[in-house]
């Protein structure tokens, strides 16, 4: 073989490597990456940081157990607006089989929820607020009852703001700002500091705090939906420990929010998008990284663009997947309590419409507007689930539900049909199904329907009997 | 391109190798059996001289049968392309499904609790008998509304009978029969669903239908045949023959609208139109005055339309020949 063919052959391995790193092949976990900074002369090497998004998914995990457990409106405003005291992570906490290094928000990072919240109108909640008073507004409620559970109006708060806030701030933020108008040239560029005195450059820093509202953790992509679900459920120390310090580190090693909702849904093996997403943030950041701290060609910005859109459209459909299942939910809730069920039955199907309405709401903080679409999809979930007759404390009551607030902020009601609301449930459901393309379809109550079709075969048969 | 031969070479290969279509190689095979048993036994005949009537070349390469392999070709490339718009039975049942949920007589799920066996029985009978007497009342309908007739002549066209024959159908009285389909499966899917949950499910055999099953193997494609089986009088009150069909394809007069059943007689029983078979010799198609009807392939797919629409108009400059069927 001569020098030249040899010489070629490592030019072409080379090559390809070089390619496969460029397109992120062989790359699945995000981060480290290096400090590409143009004249940064500090002792940093890796350039990636989103502990602010860390501290803000530790806050909402914590805000929910918090209103879970009537920790009182101080306590619970604290995981809302943050606090310089200190502030236990409620959510994960250590436990013999699941030790995490951290027990203190504020050590992670010392932020809030609230100023990330979504500004613009949310007219899926009565009281027409922005998506940050529905916030506050279901917050000072849920501490007028116990546990954040309000029998009378059909209300989960712990439900309604974690589901809510999962969308109204970290998708919100992650989609209609970092993907979306950080990315534009002028904006946050590649060649100077995110801010005066960073180590990392803007763009990258951008792309960085989207991955951290993702909630995905660093190595997720390495890993089988069922041990990214077991991480987030606190269930495998082992898969969750990628450096193996045997503690799990709460800002690369856990799963959050809608990261965990993805890799439950995949769990089914039809969908992909917990990998789907992670793998383009990833690829996305090493983009970014080979820049080497100059500003994106048009090329390289088109390409995290694209990255950004793969990571946006199935993000969403996470969210849409959601609001089908808990559709389903709901609707089998109300066949149950139809049937008479017990106050168990009804505070299930409560928990269930709170998560119908925080995911559904989110869908409407991206950076598009839905217009009829939006219209459409609160019409059907209307502003609150069906209650009186249907639950067992009130089955002497006419079936009613929330239809507004009056001027003294109290809820008034409207009477609601059983039957004319689990027909809207279905409706939702083939709603997210043609508009959103959702695939896993957990509790699809159309299901028998799509099985029977299937059995008596397609009725393409043109024959002349 | 070949995205569309791909398609079309699909859905014929379907035609032939699926169990749930009526021209499936062996259910095809099962006729062929049935065929040379019936003709051995009942014309005493060797199994040699039974296959050579059987494979008749004057019935298999006439150009009956030779205008049907056409249309089923045309029919099958038309009906690929046409596929992604049709109406589907989970539209219906989808949307039928969805209004129970706005009566009260028949409360959903009310049958829920019911065992599976008891469900998925129900289910298969009903199906079998709904489907059944919808596919005579659109025979019906197709016979006796002149608009429509005019279409279906092009099924009745066929001179000789093959399997193949089954399939020589109007494009339009295709998307009706489609569109009978549609409707029958998802008002039934839909009520079905509605009673019993989730769990309501059809019995199948090798994923067909039981009742499709077992009236594919016993010969449903003999129905477009020569072969002339004929069931014991009982059982052709209950049970249409394959020689009944045949008599429902007469040019004879005497046997005009006649048999518009496909498994059951008992609703050509019920509205005057049964006729049990005869061993008279049959001939089959429209007729001298309807000679102009088969000249071509494309008088066959045009002549419909233009006689209907006249129909429709009452725009008859001349009386028509060849309606001679109509009542």
């Amino acid at each position: 073989m001569s020098k030249l063919t040899i010489l070629a052959g490592f030019v072409l391995v080379g090559l390809m490597s070089t390619s496969a790193m460029a397109d992120g092949h062989g790359n699945h976990v995000y981060g480290p990456f290096p400090v590409t900074l143009k004249g940064y002369s500090g002792d940093k090497t890796n350039s990636v940081s989103y502990s602010g998004q860390v501290g803000r998914q530790l806050l909402h995990n914590s805000l929910k157990k918090a209103i879970g457990k009537n920790a009182g409106l101080d306590t619970i405003n604290s995981y809302f607006n943050g606090s310089d005291e200190e502030l236990p992570i409620l959510d994960p906490v250590s436990s013999e089989k699941f030790m995490v290094d951290h027990s203190n928000v504020n050590d992670i990072s010392k932020t809030n929820l609230s100023g990330k919240a979504y500004k613009g109108d949310i007219s899926g909640w009565p009281g027409g607020m922005s998506g940050k008073e529905v916030l506050a507004s279901m917050i000072a409620r849920s501490s007028e009852v116990d546990g954040g559970y309000d029998a009378t109006h059909g209300y989960d708060y712990a439900q309604l703001v974690s589901k809510f806030a999962m969308g109204g701030i970290f998708y919100h933020q992650a989609c209609d700002n970092y993907l979306d108008e950080k990315l534009e040239a002028n904006n946050k560029p590649n060649n100077k500091p995110y801010k005066d005195g960073a180590y990392y450059t803007g763009k990258e820093h951008s792309w960085d705090e989207a991955f951290g509202y993702w909630g995905a953790a660093a190595h997720g992509a390495t890993l089988s939906p069922e041990q990214n679900y077991n991480i987030a459920k606190k269930k495998d120390m082992v898969s969750a420990d990628a450096n193996s310090d045997g503690v799990v580190n709460l800002k690369s090693e856990m799963n959050y929010a809608h990261a965990y909702y993805a890799s439950a849904f995949d769990k089914g093996g039809k969908t992909k998008y917990y990998k789907t997403i992670t793998q383009a943030f990833i690829d996305g950041r090493q983009v970014i990284a080979d820049a080497k701290g100059e500003a994106l060609s048009d090329a390289e910005r088109n390409t995290i663009m694209g990255k950004a859109r793969v990571i946006c459209s199935n993000w969403e459909k996470v969210i849409a997947e959601a609001v089908f299942k808990y559709a389903g939910s709901v609707y089998g809730d109300l066949e149950k309590l139809k049937g008479g069920g017990d106050a168990k039955a009804y505070r299930k199907y409560v928990k269930h419409w709170g998560e119908l309405k925080g995911f559904a709401l989110s869908l409407h903080t991206s950076h598009q507007n839905l217009g009829e679409l939006g219209r459409k999809i609160d019409g059907l979930i209307k502003f609150g689930p069906v209650v009186g007759g249907v639950s067992p404390s009130q089955i002497s009551m006419n079936t009613r539900r929330v239809d507004g607030v009056d001027e003294a902020g109290n809820f008034t009601f409207q009477d609601a049909s059983v039957d004319e609301y689990m027909l809207y449930m279905l409706r939702l459901q083939k709603l997210m199904e043609d508009e959103f393309g959702v695939v896993a379809k957990n509790n699809d109550k159309l299901a028998g329907i799509s099985n029977l079709a299937e059995k008596l075969g397609s009725g393409e048969s043109v024959e002349n009997d | 391109m070949p995205e569309i031969i791909e398609l079309i070479f699909s859905d014929l290969s379907a035609q032939f190798l699926s169990p749930r279509k009526r021209l499936f190689v062996g259910y095809l095979a099962c006729a062929f059996c049935i065929a040379v048993l019936w003709v051995c036994v009942v014309n005493r005949t060797s199994l040699k001289t039974a296959i050579a009537m059987i494979f008749a070349p004057a019935i298999w390469l006439s150009r009956s049968s030779l205008f049907d392999v056409i249309c089923f070709l045309i029919n099958r490339l038309l009906f690929s392309l046409l596929r992604p718009v049709l109406l589907t039975q989970i539209t219906v049942a989808t949307l039928v499904y969805q209004l129970l949920h706005l009566q009260v007589l028949m409360p959903i799920g009310a049958l829920e609790h019911v065992n599976y066996w008891i469900a998925a029985a129900t289910f298969t009978v009903f199906y079998f008998i709904f489907d059944d007497f919808s596919r005579f009342g659109v025979h019906y309908l197709m016979h006796r509304v002149p608009a429509l007739w005019e279409f279906h002549k092009f099924h009745h066209s066929a001179e000789t009978l093959t399997p193949l024959t089954v399939t020589r159908t109007h494009p339009i009285e295709g998307l009706m029969f489609l569109i009978r389909t549609a409707a029958v499966q998802g008002l039934t899917i839909a009520l079905f669903v509605g009673l019993f949950g989730s769990k309501v499910d059809l019995i199948t055999i090798y994923g067909v239908s039981i009742f499709g099953l077992i009236f594919h193997s016993l010969g449903s494609n003999l129905r477009h045949s020569h072969i002339a089986i004929r069931y014991p009088a009982a059982l052709e009150q209950i049970f249409i023959s394959p020689a009944q069909h045949q008599l429902h394809h007469s040019r004879d007069p005497r046997h005009y609208d006649r048999n518009f059943g496909v498994v059951l007689s008992i609703w050509d029983q019920l509205l005057g139109s049964f006729h049990p078979s005869t061993d008279e010799e049959i001939s089959y198609g429209l007729g001298p005055a309807e000679a102009g009807f088969t000249k071509s392939v494309w008088s066959m797919y045009w002549l419909p339309f233009v006689a209907s629409f006249r129909r429709l108009t009452r725009f008859r400059p001349r009386p028509p020949k060849g309606f001679e069927r109509l009542r």
